[in-house]
């Protein structure tokens, strides 16, 4: 619907994020790469998930269960790959650590370690909106709408927008939650993600019925808001304890 | 409240230089897409394709069989990387024989023809395409003073750094978007070889591109060459100053990294070989436009980056100790930044706009490769220290990616998506 609408749908998917890189990550370059490399992460597993699916292509849209074992091996491959990540995270923190001792600078404080979780999971958010919403995107710069039979009350490019956004929120803070859980061994944490993650994914099913998504978004929502909430007060709790004892961890 | 005198952490400034050279990268191939997917929408490519010496054995027809095209498109990559070669070698003579001058004047030459013309051309595409009024002389007097600007600041080092780089970026941008105007398959054969070449070329010891650095590097000269260098990071501690100096040579449409580190910065050594290699260069073919004007790519090499005084000096001796002398003047310090030849540039550009006439998730796939393969030939650089292409993994890469995207990923997330199911 004209370049102008089309610009609207990338930004609501992306707008936060946009803001998030603009403020936090612009000004470190690490943190730039260190988006790009979990980008990179969430297309290979995208491509490995593709890889394996591809034979089952085209599902029926009838049945739901298919897809229901689609998400649950997705978000199973996904949460494997973030523990990957955080090995690789803390071998690359004991390099910089070396590092910074060095050249007579100090450690790592607490906000560059959440500064870097931070980072990882916009990069996994913005290669989530970029590859199921942005790609999509591109007939929506012409002169044309397109609507879904199964949420016909607004243009299909909203509805993927306003999903990838919840996405994006979930993606980019559980992240923080997780690489905190794993540093502090907590377990309610790292058990929080994954399950996070497969609810918000199990939401979407929703979606398949007639009309769903009238119901699946706001409660994809609200699970978006409450990674937002568990994430803001753990991230308190830590810099008020980091706070309390004078040496840094 | 915490203390507010915290030192600032290495956070601040790590992987600065990396950055330094993956944005300019960037915005080369999104100026790339920008102007694919604007000029490119009403006609199909194959329609107007230019006949080039990449086209020489087989243009292709969108009618031939899978094998026919195939068969084809080897053969023109075939003949694309032997008269590179071929022109590699003759480069290497010439600059044996001292010829230096006429390398230069040449390189100047092929600038000014690729900003002119090949620039005036999709400036005409453009205006045709935006109805933008504007009579002839304005555009030309226009077109004149941004080619006349660009060369100068691409071959004489006294512009602001930032206009060079720009100018650069837009020249590896012009040619690029020309190259994508070959037929498809011919242009991911094109692609492969010429990585493939560019191995060879800068490892085998053979390689006409080895025996440049080599014979660079005896004499203690400077090859002019088109390059882009990155803003050298100014560290902020005055503490003893080392540097570090990583180049990344683009030789003969390849490029080559290499990484070196200069312990002294006044030393008047003529043995410093960190300004020794200050030379890139970058041989590439004519491209012949319905045989209409012939741009030889092969000055896209040459772009001196160090002070003039030190390309009239013959002997090094003098030139280390003036380039030094004259970098502290300018403020500059001489740490290292890195540089990336302009062939780098194109070739990735070239990648990501094909991929951008297939569809757009492959252009972001196909980034990421790109992006990241360039990051394991620094992180290969930094391991093996030694002049290393810089082509092979990131294009091979971004090869993979593209094939894998559009066979397997497209049909994945658009089921996905158009039933509103996502992970």
């Amino acid at each position: 619907m004209t370049v102008a609408a089309g610009i609207g749908y990338a930004l609501l998917a992306l707008g936060p994020s946009l803001s998030l890189f603009i403020a936090v990550i612009a000004k470190k370059p690490f943190l730039i790469l260190t988006v790009l490399s979990s980008t990179l992460l969430f297309l290979v597993s995208l491509i490995v998930l593709s890889g394996v699916w591809r034979a089952f292509l085209p599902l029926k849209s009838t049945t739901w269960w298919p897809y229901g074992i689609l998400i649950i091996t997705s978000v199973g491959l996904q949460e494997v790959l973030r523990i990957l990540f955080w090995k690789v995270y803390k071998r690359l923190e004991d390099i910089l650590d070396a590092f910074a001792d060095r050249v007579s600078k100090p450690r790592l404080y607490l906000a560059d370690k959440m500064q870097i979780a931070l980072a990882g999971g916009l990069g996994h958010g913005v290669a989530h909106a970029v590859f199921f919403c942005l790609s999509l995107l591109t007939p929506a710069f012409g002169p044309a709408t397109f609507f879904v039979d199964r949420c016909s009350n607004m243009p299909f490019f909203l509805v993927s927008a306003l999903i990838s956004l919840g996405f994006v929120t979930i993606h980019t803070f559980s992240m923080v939650i997780a690489f905190n859980g794993y540093a502090e061994g907590k377990k309610t944490d790292q058990i929080f993600v994954p399950v996070v993650h497969l609810v918000a994914g199990m939401v979407t099913l929703i979606n398949l019925a007639s009309g769903g998504c009238i119901v699946g978004i706001p409660i994809l929502y609200f699970v978006a808001a409450l990674t937002l909430l568990h994430c803001g007060k753990m991230v308190l709790r830590r810099f008020t304890e980091n706070l309390s004892r004078p040496e840094s961890s | 409240m915490a203390q507010n005198q915290k030192p600032p952490s290495i956070l601040e400034t790590i992987g600065e230089e990396i950055i330094r050279i993956v944005t300019p990268v960037s915005i080369c191939m999104l100026l790339v897409v920008l102007l694919v997917t604007i000029l490119n929408s009403n006609s199909s490519d194959s329609s107007s394709s230019l006949a080039s010496m990449a086209t020489i054995a087989y243009s292709e027809n969108s009618s031939d069989s899978f094998w026919d095209k195939f068969k084809g498109a080897l053969l023109n990559s075939l003949a694309f990387v032997a008269i590179v070669t071929v022109v590699t070698f003759v480069l290497v003579l010439l600059f044996y024989f001292r010829c230096t001058k006429f390398l230069k004047i040449y390189m100047a030459f092929s600038a000014f023809i690729v900003l002119g013309f090949l620039g005036g051309e999709i400036a005409l595409f453009l205006i045709e395409k935006f109805r933008i009024p504007i009579d002839c002389i304005t555009f030309l007097v226009v077109l004149f003073n941004f080619t006349v600007v660009g060369v100068i600041s691409v071959f004489m080092s006294k512009m602001a750094i930032l206009i060079t780089q720009a100018y650069l970026v837009v020249i590896g941008m012009l040619v690029a978007y020309w190259f994508t105007r070959l037929p498809e398959w011919t242009t991911w054969a094109l692609l492969v070889a010429m990585s493939l070449y560019d191995l060879a070329a800068v490892l085998l010891p053979g390689g006409p591109l080895r025996l440049l650095v080599e014979l660079a590097i005896s004499r203690d000269e400077d090859i002019p060459a088109l390059v882009y260098e990155a803003r050298p990071v100014r560290y902020n501690d005055s503490g003893q100053r080392q540097r570090r100096m990583w180049r990344v040579r683009g030789s003969a449409g390849s490029n080559s990294v290499e990484n070196l580190n200069s312990e002294s910065n006044s030393s008047s050594n003529a043995n410093t070989v960190s300004n020794s290699m200050n030379y890139q260069n970058e041989t590439r073919l004519a491209v012949v436009e319905e045989g209409f004007h012939p741009v030889s790519v092969s000055e896209l090499a040459t772009a001196p980056l160090i002070p003039p005084s030190l390309q009239s000096t013959q002997d090094g001796q003098e030139g280390s100790s003036s380039e030094n002398l004259l970098l502290e003047g300018i403020g500059l310090g001489s740490s290292g930044a890195i540089k990336l030849g302009l062939g780098d540039f194109i070739f990735y550009s070239v990648l990501v706009g094909r991929a951008a006439m297939y569809d757009f998730m492959t252009v972001y796939a196909c980034y990421l490769a790109i992006i990241a393969g360039l990051g394991i030939t620094l992180m290969l650089l930094a391991l093996y220290q030694q002049a290393l292409p810089a082509l092979p993994v990131s294009v091979l890469l971004g090869v993979l990616f593209y094939f894998l995207t559009r066979l397997l990923l497209e049909a994945f997330i658009v089921q996905c998506s158009i039933n509103l199911i996502m992970f």
